[in-house]
């Protein structure tokens, strides 16, 4: 429900006319003039949602209780035997840790930099279009390449990070090779390719904002920073939920630039969840336990959505 | 008059720093360019030369030479059957959700909220043992199925907004003259909405020609779209680096053409994009 309404807040469409027709034809369709089929359009998505979601859905459940190998094709009834084995397993722990805070660091970074900047364009008055235009770019570039142009820009000795440093007399730190290193260039590779749709997500709420509450609240004598702070941030309070829920789940799948920039590397150093899941079920074809770990991961995830939207959704009832 | 030209030093300042940003974050692509058309003598200089004689001769390689041919039809081939199918069937059912009554439609669309939330991983794992049973792995058919599914919610949802905003009225008046359910939806509603059919067409485009996790699992040597080529490029030879930077900047350049064509609807389409 709460999330519907945020979705809708998203869609920078004046979204109060949307509602007025939707109030409108209700109370017409009310008075009840025809009886409308309407299901045969539901029927070939529900056939293929049915199919292709929900039955490997299902599927994927059921495995999670079996001891399956798919190279020999052995296959046992363990119960919860996969999840008992997952959680009294360090490096499901670890792997957990890691991801958790991967997806903080990330999400934070590209929460605060995505507000500096959407905030800067709102400022500005001229250029907006196309500077939100070009630094779009990164986020809807194919995510494998995007990860191959930063591999190039993190690499040992011959990226250009390592040129340029070296260029300076400047010994540079092993990027990707050493743990700690290999987890913040991760955090980078994410905050690069996802920091202009924060920007992009924020900037359109913050031009939603009731300009007389904003007029009103500098008659007061409020300054620049308290009329974002007091005004305006709390205004799109519901927008900023929902984008901070949308890339938290995102975030928590991320795959796709960590295979490409460390395949979970150096060591085990940014092994995430998801790489565990994909190392489990496609390396070692122990397919039952990566599906209880997909399992874990969902339901992990949903957990931190409600918490998220229940904490900063309520702290809006209080304010 | 000074207040006016105060004014403009911030605005100045602000714009500069903001294109500051934009450099830093444009920095990676224009590198991966410069790699693309420098001889590998160039590429591996230290400090980076920016001052070199440029070559097209990788970009060439890619083209016509490496093989890149095949993957680029294979990303379109399975890139435009997703669009037509999830596009097609999506928009019936967004029509059919936008037109109905009481519950059972929000329900609906909330449960394909809640789908994106699985981990895509947890789909990959049937999807992949499934796909082995009946003998689908590296076929065009797998892949696509995969990806009209895991669009569908985005299809949907999409197309729903665009559907809520012509008002009842319209199916209401075809209606009183005549009109079948069927007529009523090709022959008045989808052509008011088809701006919107084209935006929920190149989004889901962009969703599919990006795909990699499920083309990873499902597709093989036959099948095999660009992002799953490009991961897998590599080798010892010391023309490698160059190579697939060119290969990098090709597969880009159909996405900057999405870019172009969809700007208008960039902040509708991705903030419901989010529902993938």
């Amino acid at each position: 429900m709460a999330t519907t309404s945020l979705a809708g807040t998203a869609v920078v469409q004046s979204s109060k006319a949307v509602t007025r027709i939707t109030e409108r034809t209700t109370k017409r369709r009310a008075k009840g003039a025809r009886r409308r089929t309407l299901w045969p359009f539901l029927l070939p998505s529900g056939v293929i949602a049915f199919f292709i979601l929900l039955y490997p859905l299902g599927y994927a459940l059921y495995l999670s209780l079996f001891d399956v190998y798919l190279d020999t094709g052995v296959s046992t009834f363990v119960g919860l035997g996969n999840y008992a084995d997952l959680l009294g397993d360090m490096r499901f722990w670890s792997s957990l840790l890691r991801t958790v805070g991967i997806v903080a660091s990330a999400v934070g970074v590209e929460f605060c930099l995505g507000l500096a900047v959407a905030y800067g364009l709102y400022r500005l008055k001229f250029a907006v279009r196309g500077l939100n235009l070009l630094m779009f770019l990164p986020h809807i570039i194919t995510p494998v390449v995007a990860a191959l142009f930063l591999k190039w820009v993190f690499a040992g000795r011959w990226g250009l990070l390592d040129s340029v440093l070296a260029g300076m007399g400047i010994f540079p730190p092993d990027w990707l090779g050493d743990p700690m290193w290999a987890r913040i260039t991760v955090v980078i590779a994410d905050t690069w390719q996802f920091t202009p749709f924060m920007i992009l997500v924020l900037f359109a709420g913050l031009n939603t904002v009731d300009q007389s509450q904003i007029e009103a609240a500098q008659i007061d004598g409020a300054g620049g920073r308290q009329v974002l702070f007091r005004i305006m941030l709390p205004a799109i309070r519901p927008l900023i939920v929902f984008v901070l829920t949308m890339r938290m789940m995102d975030a928590f799948r991320y795959f796709d630039t960590i295979y490409v920039l460390t395949s979970g590397g150096p060591g085990s150093a940014t092994e995430t969840i998801t790489m565990q899941t994909y190392a489990l079920a496609f390396r070692l074809f122990q397919v039952g336990k990566a599906s209880a770990l997909g399992v874990i991961t969902l339901v992990i995830v949903m957990a931190l959505a409600a918490i998220l939207i229940g904490v900063v959704g309520r702290s809006k009832e209080r304010a | 008059m000074k207040k006016t030209r105060r004014l403009s030093a911030s605005q100045l300042l602000l714009f500069l720093a903001l294109c500051l940003f934009t450099a830093i974050t444009l920095t990676p692509v224009a590198w991966a360019f410069l790699t693309s058309i420098k001889q590998p003598i160039d590429a591996f200089a230290i400090p980076p030369k920016l001052v070199f004689e440029p070559t097209l001769e990788f970009h060439h390689m890619v083209w016509f030479e490496k093989g890149f041919g095949r993957f680029f039809l294979n990303s379109a081939i399975i890139s435009v059957s997703t669009v037509l199918i999830s596009v097609s069937i999506g928009t019936m059912a967004a029509y059919g959700l936008s037109r109905m009554r009481g519950k059972a439609a929000k329900g609906i669309l909330l449960g394909l909220l809640s789908l994106r939330m699985f981990p895509h991983m947890l789909l990959a794992i049937p999807f992949f043992i499934l796909a082995k049973l009946l003998n689908l792995i590296d076929t065009y058919p797998a892949m696509v199925l995969a990806l009209v599914a895991i669009n569908q919610p985005f299809t949907i949802w999409l197309m729903h907004s665009f559907f809520v905003d012509v008002p009842a009225e319209v199916d209401e008046a075809a209606a009183i003259d005549g009109a079948s359910e069927w007529q009523t939806f090709f022959k008045v509603v989808l052509p008011i909405v088809r701006p919107g059919l084209w935006v929920t067409a190149l989004f889901s485009l962009l969703l599919a020609y990006n795909e990699f996790l499920f083309a990873l699992v499902l597709t093989g040597p036959n099948t095999k779209p660009l992002p799953v080529a490009i991961a897998e490029y590599g080798g010892e030879d010391l023309n490698y680096w160059s190579l697939s930077a060119a290969a990098a900047i090709a597969i880009m350049i159909p996405i900057v053409v999405f870019m172009m064509l969809l700007q208008k609807h960039l902040v509708r389409g991705l903030a419901l994009g989010a529902v993938k």
